[in-house]
């Protein structure tokens, strides 16, 4: 068995400029290998997904996604990514956070397959860390 | 005088017709018609029928049977039988089942008649008036809940992010790392400030009565630059505003000034940040009984598959700066007050041009 942790790379979808940055620094302060790259709009992350065909060898790729944003939502950016090559699909996991109390928005959020987690706002260590440790990416 | 109550009768009886004109057309616009299928092409033509009245006793149908038939095609008109007291159960049954609001007996007399018509009047306008409220109150609860679901967004947003960037500065040493924290901390704060102010806005367009008054659009304008002055420094925005009045504007000016407010507000925020030539244009012109304003600026412009919906409530369509949703909202619906319009333009990365016309008071 490997033991060695692997490095993992997130992406960060939120239109929200100081979300970005929180999810950045807290990653940063986790102690785990990793690489962070923010967007704040969906479709651009989308694209990104789309045009890395590339990925290093034995990384894990997590999405963080917002729900609620202008123009492409998070509801929006999951139905589109369902529409990617399988093979981009399972290389990915997407964890959504809210700000709001909307049911109806979160169960759709729940229904989807690629969707594995979603969390309240603000994302902390409280959050991350149990998370990482969920995928053995943490002792 | 107010217009007289539109009334139809139908009788087989062509006499009870002619008499039953003769005796109220003075104080009601009376119609009459000499069998059913009469009556519903009348209906039909004068859906402001408020009244009508029936003969029980007629060769193709009964009276009950005509109002049962017609009640869910035209709801609105209060219906009264006109009956002998042979057809008293009849009657008693329809009045029961409601197709029936009351009947007159025969013979009638002018008083009988005169008594059932302002009952029935009562009736109509109380009706009518509970359907209006009804749909302003269904109005209100969609707009109720659009709030709840922008509330927990919009003002939970930026305070979910304040509360986390609070726990995570605790772990940082850096200096410039937490200076930069605050100033995102900063924006966030902004943002849900801007938003209480739009809200603001919102109630005082909702629910405020209009002042009408005399408005000396250069003191407008001077109050608006006061306003903005420091974010247009502070973008490096290039601001003209020019007045051409030729004749005396009435107008609300707190409604006037959440229009050019929010217009200008956004034309600042929505520049290009890469545009070292940033321009903002505002002319308003008062001819021939019209103010007419033109906000220009050569930002971002806006997408044209939503041009259509920028004036939606809490519709955003760019993550650039911080947007409540509310802005242009506030702005149709202070027009649609004030019974003026607004035209949108634009070209994507090059710009917009909104165009508002307000008619003088």
């Amino acid at each position: 068995m490997n033991n060695k942790p692997r490095k993992v790379n997130f992406i960060i979808v939120d239109d929200s400029e100081l979300d970005c940055f929180i999810a950045e620094k807290l990653i940063k302060h986790s102690g785990i290998r990793n690489s962070t790259k923010s967007f704040l709009q969906a479709s651009d992350a989308l694209n990104y997904i789309q045009n890395s065909s590339d990925l290093e060898e034995d990384t894990f790729n997590m999405i963080l996604l917002d729900i609620l944003m202008p123009m492409m939502s998070g509801i929006e950016f999951v139905e589109a990514f369902e529409a990617l090559p399988a093979e981009i699909q399972e290389k990915y996991i997407i964890v959504a956070f809210t700000s709001s109390m909307n049911k109806k928005e979160m169960n759709r959020m729940r229904s989807f397959n690629s969707v594995k987690h979603l969390f309240n706002k603000p994302l902390s260590p409280e959050v991350l860390q149990p998370l990482l440790q969920d995928y053995n990416l943490i002792s | 005088m107010p217009e007289k109550i539109k009334i139809l009768y139908i009788d087989d009886e062509l006499n009870n017709l002619v008499g039953f004109k003769a005796s109220f057309r003075l104080d009601y616009n009376v119609l009459v018609a000499v069998n059913t299928s009469e009556a519903v092409e009348i209906l039909t033509k004068h859906p402001d029928i408020r009244i009508v009245f029936c003969d029980q006793r007629m060769p193709d149908k009964t009276g009950v049977e005509f109002f049962e038939e017609i009640r869910s095609w035209f709801p609105h008109p209060i219906r009264i039988l006109i009956t002998g007291y042979t057809d008293v159960e009849a009657v008693i049954d329809a009045i029961n089942r409601g197709h029936i609001f009351r009947y007159v007996k025969k013979p009638w007399t002018d008083s009988d008649i005169i008594s059932a018509i302002e009952e029935a009047h009562k009736f109509y306008m109380a009706n009518s008036l509970l359907s209006i409220k009804n749909e302003e109150l269904q109005k209100a609860y969609n707009e109720l809940d659009k709030f709840a679901y922008s509330v927990s967004h919009d003002i939970r947003g930026p305070l979910s992010g304040v509360m986390g960037a609070i726990k995570v500065v605790r772990h940082l040493d850096d200096i410039g790392e937490i200076k930069e924290m605050l100033s995102l901390m900063e924006n966030s704060v902004k943002k849900l400030d801007t938003f209480i102010l739009s809200m603001h806005d919102y109630y005082t367009v909702q629910r405020g009565e209009l002042r009408i008054k005399e408005i000396d659009l250069d003191q407008v304008v001077n109050d608006l630059k006061d306003i903005h002055q420091g974010n247009i420094t502070a973008n490096k925005v290039q601001f003209s505003a020019n007045v051409n009045q030729q004749e005396p504007f009435w107008c609300d000016d707190i409604t006037l000034k959440i229009i050019l407010n929010n217009l200008l507000s956004n034309a600042i925020k929505y520049q290009r940040q890469d545009n070292n030539d940033k321009q903002i244009e505002l002319n308003i012109g008062v001819e021939k009984g019209v103010a007419t304003i033109y906000v220009r600026d050569n930002g971002i412009g806006i997408p044209e598959n939503y041009l259509s919906e920028i004036f939606s409530l809490f519709f955003r369509a760019s993550t650039q700066d911080a947007g409540s949703g509310f802005g242009l909202y506030n702005v149709k619906d202070a027009l649609l007050k004030l019974n003026g319009g607004i035209k949108v333009s634009s070209v994507l990365g090059e710009g917009a041009v909104f165009k508002v016309t307000i008619p003088n008071k």
